[in-house]
């Protein structure tokens, strides 16, 4: 059942590349587009046969593969992953329908637009360590082209940062994998969480590092975040939906999966100094927003920012900042892939995402009213404004670790406070005034300027739509995702050795 | 295509003072002679003629038949009650009467010329002290409040008469602007030169047009404006209205912050330039833009060519009220210019010194004025190429 | 749900419903799907759920006078030990605040007809007051607290979005920023302390907390630090909305937005910030810190607004003021633990505040003018308008026996005993407020008529209607009062409050009606007098103290992480990037180039990898 979501998007990707004649943009499109929506389709047949109630890995799957080396061939899903799943198909095929102005190689683009996705329904269904870096590295490729063939000016400079980024980033995994296989003795890549008998602590801490350093990069937090606003700004709008919407998720999954999951113990030790580490990022992150001029750079930090509560929840491990994690993941995936869809609509329409430039465009016949509107739900929902998904995340995330760490999230919710600050610049001064993209001169001239944008065609914000639909669903009835994840969050909070240490730990004076 | 945001925007001339005033003293038209302007102004004054047809109706409906009526509730049905008009009211499938409302407020607050100083003479007085002591006498709530608030009828009726002189101003303009789209279709009217001579023809024929103004109370007839106050149509309604819905117009709440400490609001009102002629047309359809209402009303009843060509420009229907604008605001230059042209104070070709120096301060006078407002749209500019197809 | 409850009262969660559903059906209005056809319908239907919704209100009143005091509640979202519900507490108290709450919506829904009937957005702005108006009725009848976060903060998003409806006006875009981040701030405070509550008590249920607070193992274990900040951040919350000082300037600002919206925003919107403190009111026992910052915070609103109302120069902020002003004394009540006459005070001034700014609008209509100097001499022409004025200016102050003087009387009595300092704050602010009021009559209604004032008809139907009616109400509230006190009735003070009351009153007309007022004088030419006034005229200057500590300092951070962000840790990340391939110009390697390079990584490691498993293997 499982192996059906890594074959669909596979087998469309070989569709579209052996696919008889020359490659029309149109076709090709549609293709990729009923390819992904099977997938979803199929997502959403696995949800179905999915049982809430059981915390542990379902529906899996295995096969002997490279048994000498432990690599197998193991699928499994549980609430965790469910969720991302999901999400992956409906944000590639967002990102599939809301590529329009292809030109070049259009066979080659869709392909690898498939291929990104199938690698990473698998990084998201292995149940092996191996297998889970093979196809976290399977992704990067496709995703480099991406960005490198169809980016910006400063594409080759923005490639590059990221290749050698996330490079490092799996070398680090792979690393650790092959340390731990090293240390312990015995090439058993499966998630079962190693405890100080079979490991020291001090070869436990090493190896954590280096994942954490790893997925920090993928996530990313501060100080290895500088890749992500250069590959947005050069990245185009679909590919810069599927890098914030889903591979930043790649990041999040492995922390949660893989540095709390295999190390629990090792974890709890660290786990004061990550929290640190988060309240650093989420303000790093949204301060270094503000001074933003560029629209789609001062999304790309609020990523940043927001990955920090990630990270803080992580580290509180309670039952209610796990579930507050899968919810942070979901929703700020839905939100910063709304955001960078409306801000790709008005680079489209206007050839600039400066803020000193633009103003006024909400203008009702002139301007882009609805993409407008759209904008000031998707800031309000990434501020958490309540009855959207940021903020049943965000105070999942709070209340799960205000007793643990109480000054880091206090400080979060600081960081919370300065996303109102820059994302409502954002809307006021694109948006709002009177009408006009040129930098503010003589205001006479300025108020007699006539401009003529082309229409947004209603097809161009039905994306938009259908997320910001998402984002106000899971706003009002979180239920609705709750219900999947919490029995794996739940579990994976009590890893008895976690809870064990973690009781100690705050005995000894760190809560 | 990648898209350079400066080739988006597009500014118009902006003629100085002393070039207006040249072109007006050589009987030249201020808007840029071209077919395309004469098929908007043409086609958007035959839509704005059907549209004051029906605000004419309806202000002197109103000043006549809901005179004094507290609740007005149905003064937008010129007596017309019937199931399908109410439902079409109800579901705003009518007329925006609002707009013409507005403007009957402009002007009567702004009050400049001789109906405004007629409404503070003895003899107006008069006439509302027997209005008001007949009405009184069968309305115990006006019984009451006119002792407590000695103004208070007063000013309503004041604020009736401006009503019903617009009414009949409107009357006259809209029956003007049929005739010239009649006029156009015949080819009687080929250039913009042609449309300002047929305007300043219209406005000439029309000047000495009495203004009167009766009211019934209590099967008693009234006169509010009397023949007697001799009142013409051109020199104590027309040239106020211009004034005051032309030039000075009111702040729009949607541009203008009314703080006072923010101080954007002239304290003196002959130095607003709020009017149609300084109005932005970007905003329109905006919050807190009323003309939006007219470009909505003109929209209605848009003729079939020009929406034909609206459709081919920029955003098609999209953006079609803002373009509306921009012809409307043309349109109203062409007026201005007629209205300019035939209120000089000796003829344009007199070669006696001292007349063309009373022209040239005239035709100074006005120009200095307009040199301030919206001239970007009177070059033909945004007929250039690139322009159409979205 | 019990079965044996009647229906309306089963039905209690239609109630913000309706407010919600209104924005929903005038969406296709507002978005411009309809468009030969105007936007009015989206204002009737808007009219027709609120008056659903008073009617549901009032037929629930009836049930509950009968049946008690009921409780209901649905479950919303449950994780682990985390419990959130949407619950109902239908007491008397939050019954009256809910019917006070839609009926003063449909009134200015009603009176905004009039009023922006040249409007061409009126179906956004009917969304939006549809969402204003939802949210307050939930807040006021919220028995949570998480509820009670939930819904503030829409109100906080409708403020913004209502303040900013004229988007395209310069101060509007400032006022709407100022609006939202002055309400956020506060609002992210109270959510610290919402969050620390779920988890300390572990639910947020009003009656939970309650007892939680109270008992030693729960309040009473809390440390002092943690009980002090708890309870600033619960306080935070109401301020901002409330407009308490330091959080007032928004308030100010917000006077851009719609006259309609005002008149809300000045009545009920603070009113429900003032109902969720005293919901909160029980649990400020744990901090004596925070009842000392109320009665401070309170004291310096309700006199420095007083204040600051008499030297605005703009008629809706003179009046916008006075509302911080009377907030400040609902707070004072508050921190002294005297819920029924904050609660009065609140009502009365709600009823008072919105026909005064019904009033406002009106002038603003006629004379298209704001500028106290430019106005004078309508008080003869506009008979709805000045009586409006009159009433609510009378029932706003302690002057004739309408709603505040009953209030005022009823507090100066319990205050004189606890703590007669505050008692002397109210009848002072009772004497500057009448001394405003005077002032801006005899400016606006006396006086000669201006250039701007000669034309000034009376309104529209459509507004005097509602303005008319709403004076009839405050006329009556004494009436309305004494049937929600019946024990011990509004009039348990002694003769010597009610004269001490009376006193100040016609202290401040003695002075109101003494004051000069022309242009020359509105700005004195004496230097320390004129530092005065344009002391308070400027608001104390808040806004620059604001721009010059913390937006500068905020600003100035980012610039710092971002400057360090492209100097430190990009330009360290370059460096080590072209060490490492060898040459900066490498950087720039064609495509071709660096995939081969990095295949070439890839397949080392993964030879590599092969080699070491099989030799570990093996």
């Amino acid at each position: 059942m499982l192996s059906l979501l890594l074959l669909i998007p596979l087998l469309g990707a070989f569709l579209l590349l052996f696919w008889p004649g020359q490659p029309v943009p149109g076709r090709m499109r549609n293709v990729a587009i009923a390819v992904l929506v099977a997938q979803l389709l199929w997502s959403l047949r696995v949800m179905l046969a999915f049982d809430i109630h059981d915390g542990g890995m379902q529906l899996r799957e295995s096969l002997q593969w490279v048994d000498s080396i432990g690599l197998d061939y193991r699928l499994g899903i549980d609430g965790l992953s469910l969720p991302l799943v999901l999400m992956n198909g409906a944000l590639t095929l967002v990102s599939a329908v809301c590529t329009r102005d292809i030109s070049q190689r259009p066979r080659i683009y869709f392909a690898l637009l498939l291929l990104i996705s199938g690698a990473v329904n698998g990084a998201f269904l292995a149940e092996n360590l191996l297998l889970f870096f093979l196809f976290y590295e399977l992704e990067l490729i496709p995703l480099w082209l991406l960005i490198s063939v169809w980016g910006g000016a400063e594409r080759a400079y923005a490639a590059t940062k990221f290749l050698i980024f996330t490079a490092v980033s799996g070398m680090l995994i792979l690393g650790a994998f092959l340390g731990l296989a090293l240390f312990t003795g015995s090439v058993d890549f499966s998630l079962t969480p190693i405890m100080s008998e079979r490991l020291a602590m001090g070869s436990q801490l090493l190896l954590l590092g280096a994942l954490l350093v790893g997925f920090g990069i993928k996530i990313p937090l501060v100080p290895f975040h500088t890749w992500l606003p250069d590959a947005h700004t050069q990245a185009s709008t679909p590919v810069s939906v599927l890098l914030a919407g889903v591979l930043l998720k790649l990041g999040t999954y492995g922390l949660l999966r893989f540095c709390l999951g295999l190390f629990p113990e090792a974890w709890a030790l660290v786990a004061p100094w990550l929290a640190i580490w988060a309240a650093v990022s989420v303000l790093y992150g949204s301060l270094a927003a503000i001074a933003q001029r560029d629209m789609k750079r001062m999304v790309a930090y609020s990523s940043v920012g927001h990955m920090g509560y990630i990270l803080l929840a992580a580290a509180a491990a309670t039952p209610v900042s796990l579930l507050g994690a899968v919810f942070q993941m979901v929703s700020h995936g839905l939100i910063s892939a709304l955001l960078f869809l409306l801000v790709g609509i008005v680079y489209r329409k206007t050839g600039t995402r400066d803020l000193e430039v633009l103003r006024g465009l909400l203008n009702p016949e002139r301007g882009l009213p609805f993409t407008g509107a759209l904008m000031i739900l998707g800031v309000m929902a990434s501020a958490g404004l309540p009855g959207m998904a940021g903020f049943i995340s965000e105070f999942l995330v709070f209340r799960g670790s205000i007793a643990a760490y109480p000054v880091a999230t206090l400080l979060c919710m600081v960081g919370s406070g300065l996303t109102a600050v820059y994302f409502l610049l954002l809307v006021n001064r694109a948006f709002f005034g009177r009408m006009a993209i040129t930098p503010p001169s003589d205001p006479q001239r300025d108020a007699r300027l006539d401009i003529e944008l082309a229409p947004v065609a209603s097809r161009e914000t039905v994306p938009a739509m259908a997320l910001a639909l998402g984002v106000i669903a899971i706003g009002l009835v979180p239920l609705s995702l709750g219900r999947l994840s919490e029995s794996s969050s739940t579990a994976m909070a009590q890893l008895p050795a976690l809870v064990h240490v973690i009781a100690q730990a705050s005995q000894g004076g760190l809560g | 295509m990648p898209i350079i945001s400066a080739n988006l925007t597009r500014s118009g001339g902006m003629p100085t003072a002393e070039e207006l005033r040249d072109r007006l003293l050589a009987g030249q038209t201020l808007l840029a002679d071209t077919p395309n302007h004469l098929m908007q102004v043409v086609d958007v004054l035959e839509s704005y003629g059907e549209v004051l047809d029906a605000y004419s109706i309806n202000l002197i409906y109103q000043a006549e038949k809901q005179f004094l009526n507290p609740l007005p509730v149905w003064k937008y049905f010129d007596g017309d009650l019937n199931p399908a008009r109410l439902w079409r009211h109800l579901i705003h499938d009518r007329i925006n009467f609002e707009y013409a409302e507005y403007c009957q407020k402009a002007m009567f607050w702004h009050g400049t010329g001789g109906l405004d100083t007629y409404l503070d003479s003895e003899a107006f007085l008069q006439n509302c002290a027997a209005i008001i002591q007949r009405k009184t006498r069968r309305d115990p709530l006006l019984a009451l409040l006119h002792p407590l608030f000695p103004g208070f009828i007063l000013e309503l009726i004041r604020s009736a008469a401006t009503t019903h002189a617009l009414g009949q101003f409107w009357r006259v303009m809209s029956d003007l602007f049929l005739d010239l789209a009649r006029a156009e279709k015949d080819g009687r009217v080929t250039s913009i030169a042609a449309v300002v001579d047929f305007i300043q023809a219209g406005l000439v024929a029309a000047a000495a047009k009495p203004i009167i103004y009766g009211v019934e109370v209590g099967g008693e007839s009234f006169w509010v404006l009397p023949p007697e106050a001799a009142l013409t149509f051109l020199v104590d309604v027309a040239v106020p209205y211009v004034e005051a819905v032309f030039l000075r117009g009111m702040p729009f709440l949607g541009t203008v912050s009314f703080n006072a400490q923010a101080q954007q609001i002239s304290p003196d009102q002959a130095t607003f330039a709020y009017g149609a002629l300084y109005a932005d047309p970007l905003p329109t359809m905006g919050s807190g833009i009323p003309p939006s209402l007219l470009m909505q009303d003109m929209y209605r009843h848009l003729p079939e060519r020009l929406h034909r060509w609206y459709d081919s420009t920029t955003r098609g229907e999209g953006d079609v009220r803002v373009k509306i604008c921009m012809s409307f605001q043309k349109s109203m230059f062409c007026v201005t210019n007629a209205a300019i042209a035939g209120t000089f104070p000796h003829p344009l070709d007199s070669s006696e010194p001292s007349e063309q120096k009373a022209n040239q301060a005239y035709a100074s006078a006005w120009a200095e004025r307009l040199a301030r407002s919206r001239t970007d749209c009177l070059d033909a500019s945004d007929e250039a190429p690139g322009r159409t197809g979205a | 749900m019990s079965d044996a409850l009647p229906l309306p009262i089963q039905l209690v969660w239609l109630i913000p419903i309706y407010g919600f559903s209104g924005m929903l059906l005038s969406m296709p209005w507002a978005t411009g799907w309809i468009k030969r056809n105007g936007p009015r319908p989206a204002a009737y239907l808007n009219l027709l759920v609120t008056l659903l919704a008073v009617a549901h209100g009032s037929l629930i009143i009836r049930e509950i006078l009968s049946l008690g005091p009921q409780h209901l509640d649905i479950a919303w979202f449950r994780a682990a030990d985390l419990d959130l519900r949407i619950g109902f507490d239908l007491s008397i108290t939050n019954l009256a605040a809910l019917e006070l709450v839609t009926f003063m919506s449909l009134v200015g829904q009603f009176f905004a007809l009039g009023y922006l009937d040249k409007e061409w957005s009126l179906a956004r702005f009917y969304a939006l007051v549809g969402f204003f108006e939802g949210a307050m009725a939930g807040v006021v009848l919220s028995s949570n607290l998480f509820m009670s976060y939930f819904l503030l903060e829409m109100l906080t998003l409708s403020t913004y979005l209502l303040v900013g409806f004229w988007y395209a006006q310069p101060l509007v875009v400032t006022a709407a920023r100022d609006a939202f981040l002055t309400k956020r701030v506060g609002d992210v405070l109270l959510l610290m302390g919402l969050v620390a509550l779920s988890a300390w008590a572990g639910s947020t249920e009003f009656t939970d907390l309650y007892t939680w607070a109270a008992a030693p193992e729960g309040g009473g274990s809390l440390g002092p630090l943690a009980g002090t900040l708890l309870g600033l951040g619960l306080i935070a919350g109401p301020m901002g909305k409330c407009a308490q000082f330091p959080m007032h300037l928004w308030l100010d600002e917000a006077m851009e937005g719609p006259n309609p919206a005002s008149i809300l925003r000045n009545s009920v919107v603070v009113t429900c910030g003032a109902l969720v403190l005293l919901k909160l009111m029980p649990l400020l026992r744990l901090s004596p810190l925070a009842v000392t910052v109320l009665l401070v915070v309170g004291t310096i609103s309700a006199l420095g607004g007083a204040l600051v109302a008499i030297a605005q120069v703009d008629l809706k902020r003179a009046f916008s003021y006075s509302t911080s002003s009377y907030l400040g004394l609902v707070f004072i009540a508050i921190a002294l633990q005297q819920p029924f006459v904050a609660l009065l005070l609140l009502f009365s001034h709600a009823m008072a505040k919105a026909l005064l700014f019904m009033s406002v609008g009106s002038v603003i209509a006629t004379t298209n003018c704001q500028d106290l100097t430019e106005l004078g001499g309508l008080g003869s022409r506009m008979p709805a308008t000045t009586s409006a004025y009159l009433m609510a200016a009378a029932g706003l102050t302690g002057v004739l026996p309408l709603g505040c003087f009953w209030c005022f009387g009823l507090m100066v009595e319990t205050l004189g005993r606890l703590a007669p300092l505050f008692a002397a704050v109210v009848l002072l602010t009772n004497a500057l407020t009448v001394l405003n009021l005077v002032r801006v009559y005899r400016q606006v209604f006396l006086d000669t008529s201006h250039p701007k004032t000669r034309r000034a008809p009376e309104v529209n139907w459509l507004m005097a209607l509602p303005m008319v009616s709403l004076s009839v109400i405050v006329g009556l509230m004494p009436l309305i009062m004494m049937r929600l006190v019946p024990v011990p009735g509004i009039a348990s003070f002694s003769p010597l409050t009610a004269t001490l009351v009376l006193g100040s009153g016609a202290i401040g007309l003695g002075a109101g009606c003494l004051i000069r007022l022309d242009k020359f004088w509105s700005r004195s030419v004496l230097k320390p007098l004129r530092t005065v006034q344009d002391l308070l005229a400027y608001d104390f200057y808040t806004d620059r103290i604001y721009r010059a500590t913390i937006v500068t300092f905020v600003a100035s951070l980012a610039s710092l992480t971002n400057a360090f962000d492209r100097v430190v840790v990009n330009g360290f990340v370059n460096r080590i990037g072209s060490a490492s391939m060898a040459s900066a110009e490498s950087l720039k390697l064609g495509v071709s180039g660096q995939l081969q390079t990095y295949l070439l990584t890839v397949l080392l490691a993964i030879v590599l990898l092969f080699g070491s498993l099989s030799w570990l293997h093996g």
